[in-house]
């Protein structure tokens, strides 16, 4: 591969990043040619050295979407930085799958159960709408304090939610940065 | 521990480098790979990281042979990051060295 070629797959591959960002690192690559150059290596070597365009993108986008889920951290931009973070190496694809799957059925379990004992009044309701001889006290009751507790649970839920993604992204982080650190294996 | 050691080794080198002098990107890599099989092209999205964390600033300056080079300059929040670093890194490797005498010199 040539500059020119290091160059252009580096920079197809970096299209998600803003002008200025990807321009930035180009240039920081541009220059890096250019000083080998200076020193009498050849552009083939040069690129070989640097390793390939594809890893290289894989670390910058990596951070680019930990970064992204720091600003604002919609189930999208999550899901996005888990997958990129995964994307880095076999090393984080299990340490960051399996809590990450943990995690998510934690709080999915814990916002059903939420929004199940919130809705059993209307359970309730139906029942009697369709079985209209069965009306028993302590089912009526029940159902409300269910509801009740459905409604702590739910809130609860908002803030286990907002601490698990800060905590995630934190552990995103610590991941981008350990990632093997550059070292050939 | 062995995880901390892995990232921490290009970062410590990075830092360790910078806390002497200012040196720009190609310096950089040039140093660390003399001495330890990199790939090269790491170092760059790991100098933009540290940016990013405030651990060192950059600035242009023109060369004597040709374009503009990007230096790279340790802040003091980097400095105490180094030294962070730095102690963790020694903890680390004199513990291990304690087992390698042990074990090797059993033999």
């Amino acid at each position: 591969m040539n500059k020119k070629e290091f160059i252009t797959s580096l920079d197809t591959r970096l299209q998600k990043l803003t002008k200025e960002e990807r321009q930035d690192i180009l240039q920081d690559f541009n220059e890096h040619f250019d000083i080998g150059k200076e020193e009498g290596k050849t552009e083939e070597e040069i690129a070989h050295s640097l390793g390939s365009p594809s890893q290289i993108e894989k670390e910058l986008l990596a951070s680019y979407y930990v970064e992204k889920v720091e600003s604002t951290s919609s189930a999208g931009n999550v899901l996005k930085a888990v997958w990129a973070v995964i994307g880095l190496s076999f090393f984080n694809l299990v340490i960051v799958l399996g809590p990450f799957i943990a995690l998510v059925s934690v709080i999915v379990a814990g916002w059903v159960a939420g929004a199940s004992f919130v809705l059993s009044p209307l359970l309730f309701l139906i029942n009697l709408a369709v079985f209209p001889g069965t009306f028993e006290f302590f089912d009526m009751f029940f159902s409300v304090t269910l509801c009740g507790l459905g409604l702590l649970v739910v809130i609860g839920m908002l803030y286990v939610t907002r601490f698990a993604t800060k905590g995630l992204i934190r552990y995103l982080n610590y991941n981008v940065n350990l990632v093997k650190g550059g070292m050939k294996s | 521990m062995n995880i901390q050691f892995k990232k921490g080794a290009l970062e410590l080198c990075v830092l360790a480098l910078l806390n002497k002098q200012d040196h720009y990107g190609y310096e950089l890599v040039k140093k660390i790979s003399d001495q330890i099989a990199i790939s090269e092209g790491s170092v760059y999205p790991l100098l933009r990281r540290l940016k990013k964390e405030e651990y060192f600033t950059t600035y242009l300056q023109e060369s004597q042979e040709g374009p503009s080079r990007k230096y790279y300059q340790l802040t003091d929040k980097g400095k105490e990051y180094l030294h962070d670093l730095l102690k963790e890194w020694q903890y680390f490797s004199e513990g291990v060295n304690h087992i390698i005498k042990e074990g090797v010199s059993n033999e």
